[in-house]
């Protein structure tokens, strides 16, 4: 084994929670979408150790998958960033205030 | 410890680091940089785990396509202004708790659930390195038994793609 299962799912667990930050403490939608990014691949990176440790590839299937839904994930939230901007210009979630009265 | 591990090690390290600086620069195109070498440093991880596929999937769609509609829209933002604006919010304490208990409680189930899976496994675990010809594998298993979902995510990208267009559309100018 060139990399112990344990030691991956470790990794995993500390991008995820890097990820987890970041998602919570950036005031930047931008960026926030980026952390989203990064505990994608955090599960993508736990998913392929399990395939390998278990000798399947459905692991990697699944991660496959997980792939096409970030892509479907970065085009909706891209687009809704796109569409605030084009009333407020910036990407500060602290300004997104329309629904607050 | 051979030199594949050790090269495992490091690319586990710099990823940590990327992702970290990723999280915390302040100007978004130093993150957006930062969180390419990530892509990079986890599709090398893939390769080591015997997963090529995912890695070249990884590079093309994540540091080719993705990360450049990325940078597309970090076009949008006014960078000096941005970089003005205080990164984090007041909370951002809070956020590092919620970061810091969901990786205690991975490593907590990880110990406590997991060595008995990893014991039972053991006795077939033996043969070394990655299955053969596993690009064929996935090649039929996707083709085969995961035909639906498959094809199931072809209409997840499409509605996707409709629904981008739809929110990113200029509105016309009337009323």
């Amino acid at each position: 084994m060139t990399a112990p299962l344990n030691a991956v799912l470790g990794l995993s667990a500390v991008l995820f929670g890097i990820g987890v930050f970041g998602f919570l403490a950036r005031r930047n939608i931008i960026l926030m979408l980026i952390s989203v990014e990064v505990m994608l691949n955090a599960v993508n990176l736990s998913l392929a150790g399990f395939s390998q440790h278990f000798e399947e590839s459905r692991g990697q299937i699944l991660a496959l998958f997980v792939i096409a839904v970030a892509a479907a994930e970065v085009g909706v939230g891209l687009g809704l960033v796109i569409a605030l901007n084009r009333n407020k210009p910036g990407a500060a979630v602290a300004d997104l205030t329309k629904l607050k009265w | 410890m051979t030199l594949l591990t050790l090269t495992f090690y490091y690319m586990a390290a710099a990823s940590i680091a990327s992702a970290l600086l990723a999280v915390t620069r302040k100007n978004p195109v130093h993150s957006m940089l930062w969180v390419l070498a990530l892509f990079l440093h986890v599709a090398g991880i893939f390769l080591l785990l015997g997963a090529e596929f995912l890695a070249a999937v990884q590079v093309i769609v994540y540091a080719g396509a993705i990360l450049i509609f990325y940078l597309f829209v970090v076009m949008l933002l006014d960078v000096p202004e941005e970089e003005a604006r205080p990164r984090f919010g007041g909370h951002w304490p809070l956020a590092a708790g919620a970061g810091l208990s969901f990786i205690a409680l991975a490593w907590l189930a990880q110990v406590t659930t997991f060595e008995k899976v990893g014991t039972a496994s053991g006795a077939r675990g033996m043969t070394e390195g990655p299955p053969q010809g596993s690009l064929a594998e996935i090649g039929m298993a996707l083709f085969g038994p995961f035909a639906l979902p498959f094809e199931l995510a072809s209409l997840v990208l499409l509605a996707s793609i409709v629904g981008a267009v739809v929110l990113a559309r200029r509105r016309a100018a009337k009323s």
